[in-house]
């Protein structure tokens, strides 16, 4: 079967593999080239050259050379993990009582495991698909999981992150009706905001104040910033009122295991971030932006796609499709410029998903609620007044006792606890997940009131 | 192979049941908002494990085999590289945690920033953009935002016929237009038409060096002189800077901006398609206008700065694909100041691959090539590219890029990077000459290919005329055209096995 023959290997050695004298020892430095010293002569009588030199003065004539790099010395596996280390350890982790876009969830062992496998984690985009079904029917089972979680009929294999997602969306809006102004209702996560204007900038659209028949899209996102939910409903309704397009935007899509999907409420389009789904914080990235639309709007879609056909014997098999409306076939009549996303990441959440199930995913959301939920009747006894006006998810907004909020905050901090982000004023948005032990909370709570007492 | 949606009812376990936590409920959620139905299946974990690692097996990457896909650097990734990512100061620091708490990882970026500005010879970098692509994106939007603030209306961009197709999408994104100049015959953008289409409107010429074809633009020098004396601005596509590592600097051959995809370069794995990640280099005129924040270093601290005035904004969440900048950060260490050489041999295996093809195969630029080459298999017949890609998986290889660059009629671009043996190449191009023969003496049986893959080959066309992008609880099996359409079914067929 296996067509390629297993010469003996012969002994390898090249000079490259570079010998470096340190503290009388010497130490071998990584190295990822296979070919030797003999080989490369070989090589080099074949192509007709005399020298590697030659090589580039034929390919580069006439272009200045790099010269010295300036970088440090090679390391050795040895030495560069040492180095890495002591690099991880300027870092100190606390105990998180912060979400704001990126949520501290347990990842099941599996997870990283099954990710971990090199047919995974060491192929590229599925462009021929009979050599990478697995990959291709991961993304359609990744699409499916986000079809179920949100209630729309399509989704792509994924964008860069939740908040470039959100501004494709937009992008995608405009480029279906026509129109330039959009409407973003409070409570986008603020660092979103950011991005979509960035966005906007670039493709000539304007962030607007009223709804009207210049509107593309009006977005709202649930749970809020803030961690509000609601029925956006109404929200949905203006915009189609007025031709519009809704966008629903979920950044701890977590919370649509208890709360109905955005396709309930009438989202024509729904982005979010998938980070919660068995992807580690890891300082912001790499996350997993997901995007869904209803049927009308799936030739509009940005990214890749796989869908379900069939060999020639009539065997179930997957392949990318609807390629006209990407870069690599439209050019500059794409949908968009997208090419590598974040397909990894989409298997990390398939996989989590997996392993969840509906059982899982529910407990995950209930506990986030009710440790919230605990935190903050605990902080409510100590005058921490709760600012939210509606029902909240896993994050809520508290008012610290005047003048209160960053002796509290820097408190927690000297105990490992990154206690909320702190917004204008005494204002300080917390979250909890199932991360946050019941223990947890309770020494959030009593630091906080020694505090108190203290003062 | 069944999906996950149709495994039948199992138990999940993961996380105490939460009724035990205490006392609190749903029940102060509006009963409108809580969601009735979740449609999701409950699969028990050796299922799970037993079902994903199926699914890896029917896949392919450079762990498993030589991955010679032009254009997209298809490197060893180091597994210590894997290791080091997922330390746990990395991996489980919060992107919002106070400055004190994340002085490694800032330093981490500052660094890398450092080592970037070295090899490309760049003054200034941003880590924030996820991909290439975003990278251009970035680029563009800083082109546009500086012509804006000189008050210079210019609504073009150049890019040659053997650009990317992300060149001419991400000029589109950003409302200007794209024009497109031809390629000469040594494989050049053509300076003579570039000179008459540079005109005054012209805002950016996007250039990739070496370019799609795996050849040294010869008249760089020219075009961004040109370029300059036009008041455009140069923008390098990176995606090839694994040729030019330790050889030339892309800010010696006029570039005021570059990217650099370090999944392709700096070896951080593909993926399946992503994770990636962007740097966008630009040269100190442009410096003020890159994304926020930006991490600046006062010689003791390592620090976010957000006060930026003539920033174009942020491109996404926070700061970047972290996990993907400790992978290159690392590998860019272990390599040190001897970082040229890994050019040097993948300039050394392609010209050698080439050598070793271009009797059997048609070369259209016989040119020195740089990391990659592109040979057309045009005499072969046609939709020959096709067949040969689909003929090789049979041999254990994956196939290159085909159809592109679009200039090359039944293109094959080969990148075989420098992690491979003279072993390796030799296999594969006897394998390549094996097919061109199969193509001569048995053309339909070339034309069957692949017969060694868990399918054999895919109906494209059926998957776009009746798109079928998810399951649902109705997907199932269907008689039309004759054609037995896939689904749930399957299972029983398996059993019967």
């Amino acid at each position: 079967m296996k067509w390629r023959s297993r010469k003996k290997k012969e002994k390898r050695r090249n000079d490259y593999r570079c010998v470096r004298q340190q503290g009388g020892y010497e130490v071998i430095i990584m190295n990822y080239i296979p070919v030797t010293e003999n080989d490369k002569r070989n090589m080099l009588r074949h192509i007709g050259v005399k020298s590697i030199n030659d090589l580039l003065i034929e390919l580069k004539p006439s272009i200045a050379d790099s010269g010295e790099l300036g970088l440090s010395n090679p390391m050795s596996e040895l030495e560069l993990l040492e180095h890495m280390k002591r690099l991880s350890e300027k870092n100190n982790l606390m105990k998180y009582f912060i979400g704001a876009g990126a949520y501290n969830h347990y990842v099941p062992a599996a997870v990283n495991h099954l990710l971990m496998r090199g047919e995974f984690l060491t192929g590229y985009t599925p462009y021929q698909a009979e050599m990478s079904q697995g990959t291709l029917q991961a993304m359609y089972e990744f699409q499916s999981f986000i079809c179920l979680l949100t209630g729309m009929d399509v989704a792509n294999a994924s964008m860069y992150d939740g908040s470039s997602a959100l501004a494709e969306a937009v992008l995608l809006s405009s480029s279906y009706n026509g129109r330039n102004g959009v409407f973003v209702n409070n409570g986008l996560n603020p660092q979103y905001l950011e991005v979509l204007k960035t966005y906007c900038e670039g493709a000539d659209l304007e962030i607007v104040n009223e709804i009207n028949e210049k509107t593309t899209c009006v977005i709202g996102q649930n749970p809020d910033f803030y961690g509000n939910l609601e029925n956006l409903e109404y929200l949905s309704d203006r915009a189609h009122k007025v031709g519009a397009l809704f966008i629903t935007c979920v950044v701890e899509p977590t919370s649509l295991a208890i709360v109905q999907p955005p396709g309930y409420y009438g989202a024509d389009l729904v982005v979010g971030e998938g980070q919660s789904f068995g992807i580690p914080i890891n300082f912001g990235g790499p996350y997993l932006g997901f995007l869904g639309v209803k049927d009308f709007l799936l030739k509009k879609i940005p990214g890749r796609i796989a869908g379900m056909t069939a060999d020639s014997k009539g065997r179930k098999g997957f392949v990318l499709t609807f390629q006209a409306r990407e870069q690599h076939i439209r050019r500059e009549r794409a949908t968009s410029n997208i090419t590598t996303n974040v397909e990894l990441m989409a298997i990390a959440s398939t996989i989590y998903l997996s392993l969840m199930g509906r059982t899982g995913l529910k407990n995950v959301a209930k506990l986030c609620y009710s440790r919230a939920h605990l935190l903050q009747e605990k902080l409510a006894k100590m005058d921490f007044k709760l600012l939210n006006d509606k029902p909240f998810y896993n994050e809520f907004l508290v008012r610290a006792p005047s003048g209160s909020s960053e002796n509290v905050l820097s408190h927690l901090l000297k105990e490992g606890i990154l206690g909320g982000l702190h917004l204008d004023h005494d204002n300080i948005l917390i979250c909890c997940t199932e991360m946050n032990s019941l223990q947890d909370i309770e020494s959030y709570a009593s630091i906080i009131n020694e505090r108190m007492l203290l003062k | 192979m069944k999906l996950i949606f149709e495994y039948e009812e199992s138990i999940t376990g993961h996380l105490p049941d939460s009724s035990d936590d205490d006392s609190h409920s749903l029940g102060d959620l509006p009963r409108e908002l809580i969601r009735k139905e979740l449609p999701l299946p409950n699969v028990s974990e050796i299922d799970v494990i037993r079902h994903y690692s199926n699914m890896s097996r029917k896949n392919f990457g450079v762990d498993i085999g030589f991955y010679p896909l032009g254009s997209c650097t298809m490197k060893y990734n180091p597994k210590i590289n894997e290791d080091i990512a997922k330390l746990e100061g990395f991996m489980q620091l919060h992107p919002l945690s106070h400055q004190s708490c994340i002085q490694g990882s800032l330093q981490l970026m500052w660094e890398l920033g450092e080592y970037f500005k070295k090899i490309t010879g760049m003054d200034a970098f941003s880590l924030q953009p996820a991909a290439g692509s975003q990278s251009e994106l970035l680029g563009v939007m800083i082109a546009k935002a500086y012509f804006k603030e000189k008050k210079e209306k210019r609504t073009k961009i150049i890019i040659p016929d053997s650009a990317h197709g992300t060149n001419p999408a991400t000029a589109a994104m950003c409302k200007f237009e794209t024009i497109t100049v031809k390629s000469d015959s040594r494989g050049n953008m053509d300076i003579n038409e570039f000179k008459e289409l540079l005109e005054e409107d012209i805002a950016l010429v996007m250039l990739t060096n070496p370019n799609t074809l795996g050849l040294f633009e010869e008249k760089v020098l020219e075009i961004s002189d040109l370029a300059h004396r036009n008041g455009s601005l140069m923008y390098c596509d990176g995606a090839n800077m694994n040729a030019l590592l330790g050889i030339t600097r892309p800010a010696d051959q006029g570039f005021d901006l570059i990217h650099l995809n370090l999944h392709k370069t700096f070896s951080t794995p593909h993926g399946g398609g992503g994770p990636g990640a962007g740097a966008l280099g630009v040269k100190t005129h442009l410096s003020d206008f890159l994304p926020l924040p930006r991490v600046v270093n006062d010689g003791k601290n390592f620090a976010l700065d957000y006060d930026r005035r003539r920033s174009v904004g942020m491109t996404r969440y926070c700061y970047g694909n972290f996990g993907m900048l400790v992978r290159a950060y690392a590998y860019i260490r272990s390599w040190g100041n001897e970082l040229r050489k890994i050019s040097e041999h993948a300039i050394l295996n392609a010209n050698y691959l080439c050598s070793l093809l271009k009797e059997d195969f048609e070369l259209p630029y016989d040119r020195r090539c740089a990391h990659e080459f592109v040979l057309s298999s045009r005499k072969l017949g046609q939709k020959s590219a096709l067949n040969i890609a689909k003929r090789i998986m049979d041999y254990g290889f994956h196939p290159p890029t085909i159809y592109f660059p679009l200039i090359v009629p039944e293109a094959l671009m080969i990148e075989p990077t420098e992690t491979e043996s003279k072993e390796t190449l030799d296999e594969f191009a006897t394998a390549l000459r094996k097919i061109a023969k199969e193509l001569k003496e048995n053309p339909d049986f070339v034309k069957g290919a692949p017969y060694t893959r868990s399918v054999e080959r895919l109906d494209e066309v059926i998957a776009a005329r009746r798109p079928n992008l998810r399951w649902n609880a109705h997907t199932g099996l269907e008689e039309e055209d004759g054609k037995k359409m896939p689904g749930i079914n399957e299972r029983e067929d398996r059993r019967q096995k």
